[in-house]
């Protein structure tokens, strides 16, 4: 279909290997690649990516980011890097095959239930997802369709500006394309920001139970 | 139109459907999203100091109401590459 769905490159034991897949690993060598030398040449730069990450994912969960950070800001820096690796040409951009954003969200929805577990006990977290139990039928399609949604959205995105990116380069291939690569490259970053707000607010609600009446008297604390 | 074959009748059918759904697949989100700005933009006029709290809470709100222009989107190109109605016509 003209590179619009992920073509199958090799297979290993009957398991279909796509080129998304392939290109994937070639972005966690250029990312460990890219660490290893800027720990050594310039640490700072190392230093600054990470505390950007810590702060902002604090500004958004409001409360320490560490036991969080490195989930976190390592799904920031995957699907940064994953969105904009597409430019470079004969790479497919990861999360341009479905398989990749439902993957990471599944992370998600799985860190949302361990961090809350690991905060608030097993029983009292359970509790207090079905705190009247009427509502656990809606809490559960609540969970399932952020997790569709969260994935959905990372796909659309990166996909529909490949294909317009595409689109254009069949009708005019000398120039017009650029602009829109470089909208493309803004779009990945934002993308990026998005998934990484998204899944701090959804982890952070999933501790809300205890830091509610925390977060609620703090402000007042500080007006006062 | 009688005797169209049920193959190409199909197709018609998806063109124009995947033709006006994203048309106002991207009107609506477009408007809401409007709508979002003109009330943060307000309120950063009116409180300067809630501007960081504000963007990070619009930019997410945006993600929201962006994804179901993104839904669309999806499901007109299932439509358009991979429908799976015309199977039954040309297998």
């Amino acid at each position: 279909m003209l590179g619009v769905f992920p073509e199958v490159v090799f297979t290993v034991a009957g398991i279909p290997v796509r080129d998304t897949v392939v290109s994937t690993w070639m972005m966690m060598v250029v990312i460990v690649a890219v660490v290893l030398l800027l720990r050594k040449v310039k640490p700072t730069a190392l230093e600054m990516l990470v505390t950007f990450l810590y702060d902002f994912i604090t500004e958004i969960m409001r409360r320490p980011a560490d036991p969080f950070l490195p989930l976190l800001g390592s799904l920031a820096l995957f699907v940064g890097v994953a969105n904009v690796i597409g430019l470079v040409p004969f790479i497919t951009s990861p999360t341009r095959d479905l398989n990749t954003p439902i993957a990471l969200s599944v992370v998600v929805f799985m860190a949302v239930h361990v961090y809350g577990v690991r905060v608030m006990g097993f029983m009292p977290y359970v509790r207090s997802l079905a705190s009247p139990i009427f509502l656990l039928p809606l809490e559960i399609v609540g969970q399932v369709s952020r997790t569709v949604s969260l994935s959905i959205r990372l796909f659309g995105n990166v996909f529909s500006g490949e294909i317009i990116i595409a689109i254009l380069f069949a009708l005019v291939p000398l120039i017009v394309p650029l602009p829109l690569q470089g909208f493309n490259i803004f779009t990945g970053l934002l993308q990026a920001y998005i998934f990484t707000a998204l899944a701090s607010v959804y982890i952070s609600t999933g501790l809300a139970a205890d830091s509610s009446s925390e977060s609620v008297s703090k402000p007042q604390v500080e007006e006062e | 139109m009688a005797q169209m074959d049920p193959g190409t009748l199909v197709t018609i059918v998806t063109i124009i459907v995947a033709g006006a759904g994203i048309v106002i697949g991207a009107i609506t989100p477009a408007i809401a999203e409007g709508r979002a700005v003109v009330k943060a933009l307000e309120s950063i006029a009116r409180q300067p100091d809630s501007a960081g709290d504000l963007r990070t809470t619009l930019l997410i709100a945006m993600a929201l109401l962006e994804s179901t222009a993104i839904y669309v989107l999806l499901v007109v190109l299932i439509l358009l590459f991979a429908n799976p109605l015309l199977d039954r016509f040309f297998t």
